[in-house]
């Protein structure tokens, strides 16, 4: 489970760089040779945007959502709670915060496990009971444990990078500059191709990243299962999330991946769009675990 | 040219004993790790019983057995030092535990009074924190063992003075049962 999960994270991130290649391979095709100058911008403008987020991931985070740090002492039954999965998983504390928010929800961030935070609401507190929390806090040590910032930061970089690259280029063409190079290319077929690629690919950036945020959620569900060895904490835990129809207050969709229920609704994204996979899928997964133990 | 390849092959086999000889070294050192996170979280559950055991005794004095149980489990868990004898103590002791909050049902006053809830909370998360210590430092000691047992680790072994060591093994009545098998 484990396994297969990051098997696909690790296709879909190859998939991102092919992506990359093919716009890069279009602008040049239509473009000619004189875009490739515009490649490393684009890269470099989506690395800055996207590198200081993941670098301050845990304090940006806490400002974008209104979280508030707390201390052992604020609430000894989580902290016991999450010293118990920071045992199972040999992971160091994280910082703990708490989103006033009566939607149950919770998430992870942090650039590595040594600058982890996690947060909750205070409605996930209030609606869940031991074991159901212990799941949650399982699966969010789990994104710290599989380096989730990270892998998103590094999607988010590709993707960034696809759109800037494709919204130059098609600027470009609307103000009719590039194709009068001699050195470009001029077999239709190629030109017409890669109009297509430059118009395409930042959707198809975004189906990728998306996909791959999908594989983490998935993927934290199996490595939290392998720490605390209680699928059925976590399956009732997100039967409780699914049940609830309330929905976190900011709707923002540049943090929704990282909570633990997608705070969009899910009838307004489609299913290829979200970012976490169907909360049912996932109650499935865990009880076939449930049924193998 | 010649003398640069065979450099470089020579450097490349050092490479290669070195990172297995210090896997083997990491690996250890995880389970005395381990080792020592067990010994915390039951010291910890051990400073928890006098307060505990008061508490009871305030309620329910006559209830001597249980809290006799709990008592001796304590002193034989100071005294355990082998993986064997800690595992043995613990088990004792959760046993002891169990017996306990059991009886505690029966009175209704103590389990309302604040001191036994928060007691009890402590009691639970430790209980927990004992139990993942366990799972974490057996399956420290699952990795050590397949590593001094495999090839090519197992050939640096006897270098780095590193051996199979013990599973922790609790003598647990409940979990030995066979599970209900219904169709």
């Amino acid at each position: 489970m484990q396994a297969a999960n990051r098997r696909k994270t690790f296709g879909l991130l190859a998939g991102m760089g092919l992506l990359t290649g093919l716009v890069v391979y279009a602008a040049l095709t239509y473009f000619g040779s004189s875009t490739v100058g515009i490649v490393p911008i684009a890269v470099g403008i989506a690395l800055i945007g996207v590198w200081g987020s993941y670098y301050g991931s845990d304090k940006l985070v806490i400002t974008m959502t209104g979280a508030r740090q707390i201390q052992e002492s604020d609430n000894p039954k989580l902290f016991g709670l999450i010293q118990e999965v920071c045992i199972a998983s040999g992971l160091p504390v994280p910082k703990v915060a708490i989103v006033d928010d009566p939607a149950p929800n919770a998430f992870a961030t942090g650039r590595n496990q040594d600058h982890a935070l996690i947060a909750f609401t205070t409605g996930i507190l209030d609606v869940m009971d031991r074991d159901e929390l212990q799941g949650v806090i399982a699966h969010e040590m789990s994104h710290v444990a599989n380096r989730d910032t990270l892998v998103s930061a590094v999607a988010a970089t590709t993707a960034g990078a696809i759109a800037i690259l494709s919204d130059i280029l098609t600027r470009m063409m609307w103000f009719g500059g590039g194709r009068r190079e001699r050195d470009s290319n001029s077999n239709p077929l190629a030109i017409a191709l890669s109009l297509l690629i430059l118009v395409l690919a930042p959707i198809a950036a975004v189906l990728l990243k998306s996909a791959i945020s999908r594989k983490r959620e998935s993927l934290a569900d199996a490595t939290a299962v392998a720490f605390t060895r209680n699928p059925a904490g976590l399956r009732s835990a997100l039967e409780v999330l699914a049940k609830d129809s309330t929905v976190v207050q900011q709707r923002s969709t540049s943090v929704a991946h990282i909570w633990i229920e997608s705070p969009l609704d899910g009838t307004s994204v489609s299913k290829l769009f979200s970012t976490h996979p169907p909360i049912q899928e996932r109650i499935a997964a865990l009880r076939a675990m449930e049924s193998l133990s | 040219m010649k003398t640069i390849i065979a450099l470089a092959v020579v450097a490349l086999i050092v490479l290669f004993f070195v990172a297995q000889y210090n896997r083997l070294i990491r690996l250890n050192v995880g389970v005395d790790e381990a080792w020592a996170q067990i010994e915390v979280q039951l010291k910890r559950r051990s400073d928890l019983i006098p307060n505990l055991v008061e508490t009871v005794k305030g309620y329910a004095a006559h209830e001597k057995t249980t809290l006799d149980a709990v008592i001796s489990a304590r002193a034989k868990a100071t005294t355990a030092s082998t993986v064997a004898d800690v595992a043995a103590a613990d088990g004792m002791m959760t046993q002891a535990l169990r017996g306990l909050l059991a009886v505690a049902e029966a009175y209704p006053d103590l389990k309302a009074s604040s001191n036994f809830l928060s007691l009890q909370e402590e009691l639970s998360t430790t209980e927990n924190k004992v139990a993942f210590a366990r799972q974490f430092y057996n399956d420290n000691v699952r990795s050590l063992n397949t590593a001094v047992k495999t090839v090519p680790t197992n050939v640096f072994a006897g270098m780095a003075k590193v051996s199979v060591r013990e599973f922790y093994e609790v003598e647990d009545a409940q979990s030995r049962q066979a599970p209900n098998v219904k169709f």
